[in-house]
């Protein structure tokens, strides 16, 4: 009768005990929540291909899909341009553009999405186009008839209403990604423009060749997000009566009463766009870190 | 001496710099003479570093006036950037564009400021990468290179305008002891070249091996200022002896 050597004994189970372990780290490292999402994206699909009120819901909301994409990178591609005029003015040393700015930037801040949406939607944009037109007729008075009538020709009809609802989310977001903008701005150590300044390059040539690409670099994760973010809220466009994915989903389950339906496939389609754009988001991220530190 | 025969290339009349209540730089005169190398040292906190920076505005003076290859430095942008050109400049922090690789940090201001086409600044970039021994870091980011390295590039940074004059603020602060010897060797090699330099340092090895003239800066005031040998060896004032009793023991 051979005894077990004791030694082996205690290796063994020290060796059980480090599988164990190791199967726990596994196991706590492993991202639950992606894959739960992924189960209630495959039921929906799965629902939507054998359900005939499912299907019904998908093939009506999804024709609002590409209102929702349109408006989104419309008024996204707006708002960065004005935000990074803002967020150039914000840090800027003329009081008056510094002042301007932070204006805009807290006016928008403080005022609820939804609401700035109504506002600029509903009064701004119909203020401007009455000033415009105003205008026009008084130029068309003083003789100026060619740009006169054409001014005077502005008409609040003639502004639908996705107009208006990327005016809005333009201006709104504008305000946001300025202040995104305006850390990047700050987070560019001073002296990176003392050492452009020192060399000859004026204030405005610093800015462009040294200080705006290392900030814009340094902002571009931030910059994904918001564009994750804008697509989301684009869907408070639908108050304009605006037929993005939201509007149309909101219809159908007004009239049919199938709202577990739609608004479950709204959801999904919302939650499929923005986990594969956060999904690119990451990739960039991870491509531009390394360099960019 | 025979600076007298020398023009004056840059020279610094009462100069004051007040930061709030903080009188940084304290009636300070000073003229450079082309090929001159001025040293100034002293105490963190004197000042040796605003008065530099005031020779190129990147701090506006108080009051007071530098005057410039004989024109008047002032707050005209077009002329400051004019001269500026003119005036290299060399951080403790070294301060390279961290987006550009070593040879586009040479060659921006280049083309830029003196609109060199490509192929000349590469040339000059080139040129100065060797001089200061870096040559096969051209194409390296900053980020990816020693701090000695990196200052080096700094300096050949500044030399790529063909400055009259270059302005050292502390350029070894920053660097890991093994790293100072080959900046300053650099640096040595410029003033044996005749570069004017004015250099904030606490290398005393340094400053008693290159100056031709050294200042002892405190409070703001110039308390002194002679050849190394005789500043070293045979300092006037009290707080001139005090300092570099202190520095020398370290």
């Amino acid at each position: 009768m051979a005894l077990q050597n004791p030694a082996t004994a205690t290796s063994k189970v020290a060796l059980k005990e480090l599988t164990k372990q190791r199967l726990r780290t596994r196991l706590a490292s492993f991202p639950w929540w992606l894959a739960a999402i992924g189960l209630i994206i495959a039921t929906t699909l799965y629902l939507i291909a054998k359900s005939p009120s499912f299907n019904e819901a998908f093939s009506t909301i999804r024709a609002g899909i590409g209102v929702t994409l349109t408006i989104t990178l419309i008024s996204y591609s707006i708002s960065l341009i004005i935000g990074l005029v803002t967020g150039l003015g914000r840090v800027s040393k003329n009081i008056g553009s510094q002042n301007i700015a932070t204006f805009y930037v807290e006016t928008m801040r403080g005022i609820p999405m939804l609401v700035s949406i109504f506002f600029i939607a509903l009064v701004l944009v119909p203020g401007a186009v009455d000033l415009v037109g105003q205008l026009g007729t008084k130029l068309s008075g003083l003789g100026l008839t060619g740009i006169g009538n054409m001014l005077a020709a502005a008409n609040n009809r003639a502004v639908s209403m996705s107009l208006r609802a990327i005016i809005a989310l333009s201006i709104t977001y504008g305000a946001y990604s300025a202040e995104i903008f305006r850390a990047g701005f700050q987070s560019v150590p001073v002296g990176q423009m003392e050492a452009a300044r020192s060399q000859g390059l004026s204030h405005g040539q610093a800015m462009r060749h040294v200080i705006l690409p290392q900030a814009i670099r340094n902002v571009l994760p931030a910059i994904g997000n918001d564009f994750i973010a804008m697509l989301k809220d684009s869907s408070l466009v639908s108050v304009l009566a605006v037929r993005d994915v939201t509007q149309i989903a909101r219809l159908y389950a007004g009239h049919s009463f199938r709202f577990p339906e739609a608004y479950t496939t709204l959801s999904v389609m919302y939650l499929t766009m923005t986990l594969m754009l956060s999904m690119v988001v990451k990739l960039i991220e991870k491509r531009i870190s390394p360099n960019g530190q | 001496m025979d600076s007298s025969r020398l023009p004056v290339l840059i020279e610094v009349k009462n100069l004051h710099k007040w930061f709030g209540d903080l009188h940084a730089v304290d009636d300070v005169n000073l003229s450079i003479s082309q090929g001159k190398v001025v040293v100034i040292i002293g105490p963190s906190g004197s000042g040796k570093s605003t008065l530099l920076r005031c020779m190129n505005y990147l701090e506006t003076p108080t009051s007071g006036e530098v005057w410039f290859m004989g024109e008047k430095l002032t707050t005209d942008q077009k002329d400051l950037n004019r001269h500026r050109a003119e005036i290299g400049m060399v951080f403790q922090s070294f301060n390279l564009y961290a987006h550009l690789t070593v040879m586009e940090n040479i060659t921006l201001a280049q083309r830029v400021v003196k609109k060199t086409n490509k192929k000349e600044a590469d040339a000059i970039a080139m040129e100065q990468l060797h001089k200061v021994g870096i040559a096969d870091k051209a194409d390296k980011l900053p980020s990816q290179i020693s701090g000695g390295q990196q200052q080096r590039a700094a300096i050949a940074r500044a030399l790529a305008m063909t400055p009259k004059l270059m302005l050292f603020d502390e350029p070894t602060s920053a660097l890991d002891p093994e790293m100072i010897k080959e900046v300053l060797d650099v640096m040595l090699l410029l003033a044996k070249e005749g570069i004017t330099m004015a250099i904030v340092t606490h290398e005393m090895g340094f400053a008693n091996a290159a100056a031709d003239e050294v200042i002892f800066m405190d409070y703001g005031r110039i308390v002194e200022r002679n050849t190394p040998e005789d500043l070293f060896n045979n300092p006037q004032s009290d707080r001139t002896r005090l300092f570099l009793s202190q520095i020398l023991q370290k």
